[in-house]
This record gives C-alpha cells, structure tokens and sequence, in this order.
C-alpha cells in the first residue's frame, strides 16, 4: 500500500513537471463552400508557354542591379557565351529553382487551384513544382531552404499576390541560360500574377537578394496560354538525357548511360 | 553511334574532362550565322528529356567523306508542339536531309534546324521561338496580343 502511494505520488509529480505539448497545426478539411470559391477566381486553365524572345530582349535591355562583384562575375560570363563557350548554369539537372524558373525557362506550365492553395507544375524539369500557400498562413520563422522556397499567396482583385522566402543561396537569379548569379542567401522574392489579356498570363517579379543586388529588381515574364490538346504538358525527367535507351545482355530494356560535354550536349564524335 | 563508337567517346570524354551532365543551357556553341547540310541515314535517335538528339551518319553537301554527325535540339514536349514532330517522326534507318549550325570548335556536331525525310518529302523544324503567340492552333488574330 505505501508502495502505491510512493508510485502515484511519483506520477502526479511527473505529470506536474511536463512542458505543455504544442498543439499541433492541422490544415482544416476543405468544405463544400471552399471549392465553390474557386469558381469565383479567373480562368487560368490550360497550358502556359513562355515568351523566350522577351526574355532574350529583357537579357540585353533589364539587367538586375547587381552589386559590383556580381556585375563583374555576369560580364564574364557574357564574354564567355559570345565567344561560343556558354557557361554551364543549369547542367546538373537540379531544378532552375526560384526565381530563375519564372525569369528564362523554355518549357510550359500548368496553374492548378485547390482550396488554400495554388500549384505551379512545370515541364521538362522532374522537380519543377511551386506550392503557393493561400490559406492564410505565415511563412515559417526560419523556414527550411528549398529550391523554390516557401511561397505564401493572396489574391487581390484577380491577381495572385505571392510572396516568397527560404530559398537556397545556390539558386541562380538568372538572365539567361548562361547568365546568372547565386543569390547567396537572404533572397525574398515578390509577384503579381494576372491575365495581361484574355490568353497572357503576367509574372511580374521584384527580386531582392542583398548579397548579390545592390537595390530591389523588377522584371515581368509573359506567358501564352494554349488549349490545344498537343500542349497539355508532358513528362520531363531531367536526368533522362544521362541515358539512351538499350538492351543488357539478357535482352532485358535498361538505361545506357551517354556522356555529355561541359556545355550539357551529348559529346559528339570527333 | 555504335558500341566501338560509344566506347571511343567515353574514353576521350573522361581524357578531355567531360562529365555527365545535360539540362537546360545556352546553345552559342553552336555557330548560328552558318547553315550546313548534310544528307544520309539515321542511326540512333535519343527521344529523351531535356534534349532530343539524333544521330546521322551522312555526307555534308558539296562533298566529303561520309561520317557520323550528332544533332542536338529542344525537349520531345516542344518539338511536338513547334515543329510538328512524334516521337516516332524520325526513325533509324530513314534516309534524312538535315540542315544544322555546326559546333564551333570543328566537332561533328550541329544544332538541328531543319530535317527532311528523303522517301516522303515531310520536314520537321526545332524553333522553341515559333510558339509565342496564345491558341496556335486557332486561327490568328485579326490584332496580335502582346
């Protein structure tokens, strides 16, 4: 009986000295009216495709501020591809990233809406994915890097208003395929999304990356909206190109690997 | 490219310091001011992300020997929509006319422009530059947007 009491005793003293459990955050089951809501934003079905001869032009007429060592480090980069020796930015597969996907991709995307959230799914890049938080949350107080960042949305009218951070310094702001500079941290990038008109899709951009730009950079990106059924986006495995497609000594269908040139070409024969 | 082929630029790309790698890149060390046509028969084609390739072994026109030429260009995804193509548009075997801008430094290499199929007359392009207008299979219209 004394032992019983010793235990409970023991217990309520244990109970007594735990630290209350943080409650958890639970994203609340969408209700019927939070997918009626969704009739209520603008038309952005369909498949984005992005004006590279303005994005060639912006290369040459809108070059970000960049701080002194960064201007220096474009310059030779510039000089590089000029001379045919493009460097290679994006030749590792990685994803482009934030905000280098929205400023020279090639490749087209898709805008999905679900409740609290907007979903950016790109092509040709097996990791070319943005959620756009619109439920009304914050960013995270020190948010994990990733290559697209934490993205927090609201609308106003019928623009998107995104706001991003948690970026990696790795991710390239780039001006072209071969022109870019890391952001080395602190990034924090701003946008307005719109119909421009009834099938072109505005990006505008303000980049603010302190280590690398000297004041804020402002930028718009157009995209073309297509609703032919050839346009709807397919698979893009990035890593595919390591490999040709063969056979193993079985005759079972496997991946051979193909070795490619610094510049990202397959090496061609001498 | 055959197996002997294959080995040859393995071994002379890890000799070179060549790395597997690919992706998206700049395309200027290709000479884009020159146009250069060669003529003969499919070998290989890669139909892959991020860059489809072909190989040709051909003759470039006004002569020369014959030899095997590398052809780069965009993802499956564009080609299809910009220049017409399917995955199976160009086969091995098929006799071809490709126009190209060739590598810079002297390789046999080229950034596909155009390529013809001999037996049937049918061309294909590869300008990622051709899309920029919204609803291209629509009629265009009367006032481009943008």
């Amino acid at each position: 009986m004394r032992y019983l009491a010793l235990l409970a005793l023991i217990s309520v003293c244990a109970w007594a000295g735990e630290p209350e459990k943080e409650k958890p955050v639970v994203n609340p089951a969408p209700t019927a009216q939070d997918w009626a809501n969704l009739a209520k934003l603008p038309d952005w079905s369909g498949v984005w495709n992005p004006k590279i001869t303005d994005q060639d032009a912006q290369a040459r007429t809108n070059m970000p501020p960049w701080n002194a060592k960064a201007a220096a480090f474009v310059a030779h980069q510039l000089a590089e591809e000029k001379a045919g020796r493009p460097p290679p930015l994006f030749v590792n597969c990685l994803p482009e990233a934030m905000p280098s996907w929205m400023l020279v991709t090639h490749n087209a995307m898709e805008i999905l809406f679900t409740p609290g959230r907007v979903t950016m799914l790109g092509e040709s890049d097996g990791n070319r994915l943005r959620r756009i938080y619109t439920d009304g949350r914050p960013h995270p107080a020190d948010p994990d890097p990733t290559f697209h960042g934490h993205s927090i949305g609201h609308w106003e009218g019928d623009a998107l208003v995104v706001d991003t951070v948690g970026v990696v310094p790795q991710a390239y702001i780039a001006i072209s395929e071969a022109a870019g500079v890391p952001n080395n941290g602190d990034m924090h990038i701003k946008e307005r999304i719109y119909l421009a008109s009834k099938d072109v899709l505005n990006v505008e951009l303000e980049i603010i990356a302190p280590k690398v730009l000297s004041k804020p950079w402002k930028t718009t990106r157009i995209y073309f909206r297509q609703r032919a059924r050839k346009f709807d986006i397919v698979e893009g495995v990035c890593l595919e190109g390591y490999f040709k497609e063969g056979a193993d000594k079985d005759g079972n269908a496997i991946y051979i690997p193909v070795q490619h040139a610094v510049g990202g070409n397959r090496v061609p024969p001498e | 490219m055959n197996r002997t082929v294959a080995g040859i630029s393995v071994v002379l790309g890890l000799s070179m310091g060549i790395y597997p790698a690919s992706a998206h890149h700049s395309t200027t060390m290709f000479d884009h001011s020159k146009v250069v046509s060669i003529t003969g028969t499919v070998k290989e084609v890669h139909w892959t992300n991020p860059h489809v390739a072909i190989f040709v072994y051909g003759t470039v026109a006004g002569g020369g020997e014959a030899t095997m030429w590398l052809m780069e260009m965009t993802s499956p995804g564009n080609l299809i929509r910009s220049g017409g193509w399917t995955r199976t548009a160009v086969r091995p075997g098929d006799k071809v006319t490709v126009d190209f801008s060739p590598l810079r430094d002297g390789k046999k290499g080229g950034a596909l422009k155009k390529i013809t199929l001999v037996d049937t007359g049918k061309s294909y392009t590869a300008d990622i530059r051709a899309q920029e207008r919204a609803n291209l299979e629509e009629e265009p219209p009367a006032k481009p947007e943008q």
